[in-house]
């Protein structure tokens, strides 16, 4: 089945229209514009932090003039031109800054992007997938429209075989333990179907206690919670302060004793920008997550 | 009746402070621009910061007073209709209303457009239109209209709208910051687009209520007494009716929900220069949109690199500010 999913992959990445398309040097991006592939971009301004790690990823440090001021990975990022937020960038820094390539994610609004454009401003608009394989799909997008495509292809071979390792050691898994994901701060948020988090999960064999529910984020309902009673309660957060501030909440304030996670200890903390940013770090959140849950597959070597 | 001399004082003032709010707007931004900047560009023709100062800051600038000018406008003439210095575009529910249909249209990605109108400016002036017409049917019984009534029902009318507005957001849109933007307005995606659908919009209410200000005036002294003195009293609130929502839904379908422009500003003129409408009206139009204009300055000013949406801004320096003016009356 994995080698079937391989292949699958492989199949996808040869017949993407991307790639066909690069052979007459055009790509269409996702609201299915055409990008002329000419000489590499030399600068670029990223509008979302997954895209600014993929573009450090790929070796184009010099060549990223603005990132927003979410964008904080690597340290680099941070002493880049700041051109604000993903759904306030600020459209005057944007234009003094004379970009040759502007790379937009979903989360910026679309309207966003049409008056970006109406600068004659080459914006490259990438939609969120909602599975790890996405992501190497939007790596290898990023590589074409940068002229990088052996760096991407690099970088997609790197992350694959850290997918194939992590799907080999949990290929004996028989149960899937059930975990509930929430995110600091919020309450009871979590994730459902169709998000990374959720693909995230269950690639590391385990059950999204939220899964049938076809929202990204929501507030979860408590009693469901308790009915649903998962094994696991997996916290993203920013810092281990904010982590055992969850954990706590939970232990004490929020009457979920009966929970099997909160009577066996089970919570985990996963660090938010990790596995919120459909970037190159997903996989490493991913990998975490496979040892939080099926420990005794990892127990050989660490 | 207030002296003449109040009220051209109060109109040069404003002038001057449009003139100051647009010099402003224009030469401040997170790039660094200077007066020699903007001379340069407008006598020489440098060309480096054209897009900055003519498609940013100018358009922003003006749609922002355009903005400002239509809802306190709408403000003007509902306080007046309702002789009621509580209503406003929001209070009667127009405001929540268009939003809706903006929303709506936006949702279901709906971007046809006729004569330079998009489908969103239709759809809000509708769901605005449907609300008043709503609420004015509701508060009128056996032929009697209530006050009272109207206001209550067009703060419940509102109410629903707005719900239905956020229930919309909140399951639609990609993240919530976006939906912030559109719930507390905000100019940030301004162009010229907007003020050509906008522009000729408000020149339009803006001279048709300037010719009943005169019939407003006797409609305030009551259905009765106005209709012997000459007036057809039931065109004259119908027009206004449509005019005020007009010009409530087409802000808001280009700038999201700006709250308190609509309510403080015609107040505060009425406070200075007294209740007749024919200044009543364009001096609110003028300081509603100078008003606009420089909290629009400040959203995008007071954070470098980050916008606040102007909702926040308009509530801030308008509550207060509100609140002083009514204790100063007492």
């Amino acid at each position: 089945m994995l080698k079937s999913q391989s292949l699958a992959l492989l199949l996808l990445l040869l017949h993407n229209p991307a790639i066909l398309q690069s052979q007459s040097l055009t790509i269409k991006d996702d609201l299915g514009d055409t990008h002329v592939l000419g000489n590499p971009p030399q600068r670029i301004v990223s509008l979302a932090p997954n895209v600014t790690e993929i573009l450090f990823a790929l070796g184009l440090e010099n060549r990223i003039i603005g990132v927003t001021r979410y964008c904080n990975y690597p340290k680099e990022a941070l002493s880049k031109n700041r051109i604000g937020g993903m759904v306030d960038p600020d459209l005057e820094k944007i234009i003094d800054l004379h970009p040759d390539l502007i790379i937009a994610f979903r989360g910026n609004p679309l309207r966003l992007i049409q008056r970006l454009k109406s600068f004659d401003l080459p914006v490259f608009v990438l939609e969120a997938g909602t599975t790890l394989e996405s992501i190497l799909s939007i790596v290898q997008r990023i590589g074409l429209v940068t002229r990088r495509e052996k760096a991407a292809e690099d970088l997609i071979d790197h992350l694959n075989r850290g997918l194939k390792n992590i799907r080999d050691r949990l290929k004996n898994v028989r149960t899937r333990p059930k975990v509930f994901i929430n995110l600091h701060g919020k309450g009871l948020w979590t994730s459902g179907k169709n998000t990374f988090m959720n693909d995230m999960v269950s690639e590391a064999r385990g059950q999204n206690i939220a899964e049938e529910i076809p929202r990204a984020w929501f507030s979860y309902n408590r009693e469901e919670l308790i009915h649903k009673n998962p094994d696991h309660i997996l916290v993203l957060a920013r810092t281990e302060k904010d982590f055992l501030e969850v954990k706590t909440w939970f232990i004490q304030d929020a009457h979920l004793e009966s929970i099997q996670a909160v009577q066996n200890d089970k919570f985990s903390f996963l660090d938010e920008d990790l596995v919120t940013r459909p970037g190159p770090r997903i996989f490493e959140a991913f990998a975490q997550l496979a040892r939080i849950l099926h420990p005794s597959c990892f127990e050989d070597n660490r | 009746m207030m002296p003449n001399k109040k009220r051209i004082r109060l109109l040069s003032l404003l002038f001057l402070l449009l003139f100051a709010g647009l010099y402003v707007s224009l030469v401040k931004g997170s790039v660094k621009t200077s007066f020699v900047d903007l001379w340069n560009f407008l006598v020489h023709g440098d060309q480096t910061h054209a897009q900055i100062f003519i498609h940013l800051r100018l358009s922003r600038a003006i749609l922002a007073f355009l903005v400002g000018a239509s809802l306190s406008l709408s403000g003007a003439i509902l306080q007046g209709y309702f002789q009621n210095p509580m209503a406003g575009p929001f209070v009667v529910g127009v405001s929540s209303g268009a939003s809706f249909g903006a929303v709506l249209a936006l949702i279901l990605g709906l971007n046809m457009t006729f004569w330079g109108f998009s489908l969103q400016n239709v759809l809000a002036f509708g769901s605005g239109f449907a609300i008043v017409s709503l609420v004015y049917i509701l508060s009128q019984k056996r032929g009697v209209f209530k006050m009272e009534t109207l206001l209550l029902t067009g703060i419940a009318a509102g109410a629903l709208a707005s719900s239905l507005t956020s229930f919309l957001i909140f399951f639609k849109s990609e993240s919530f910051e976006q939906a912030v933007f559109w719930l507390l307005g905000s100019f940030q995606l301004a162009d010229w687009n907007h003020i050509r659908v906008i522009f000729p919009v408000f020149i339009l209410c803006f001279l048709i209520s300037q010719r009943l200000a005169k019939d407003m005036n006797l409609l305030v002294m009551g259905d009765e007494i106005a209709q012997s003195l000459g007036c057809s009293v039931n065109r004259t609130r119908k027009i206004f009716l449509v005019v005020s929502t007009v010009l409530a839904s087409s802000s808001v379908s280009v700038s999201g929900i700006i709250g308190f422009v609509g309510l403080i500003i015609p107040h505060w003129v009425r406070l200075l220069i007294g209740p007749d409408h024919r200044y009543l009206f364009i001096s609110s139009s003028i300081m509603g949109g100078v008003f606009l204009m420089f909290c629009d300055f400040l959203a995008r000013t007071i954070f470098s690199g980050s916008e606040l949406p102007i909702g926040i801004i308009t509530a801030v320096v308008g509550a207060p500010f509100f609140i002083y003016l009514l204790n100063q009356r007492r």
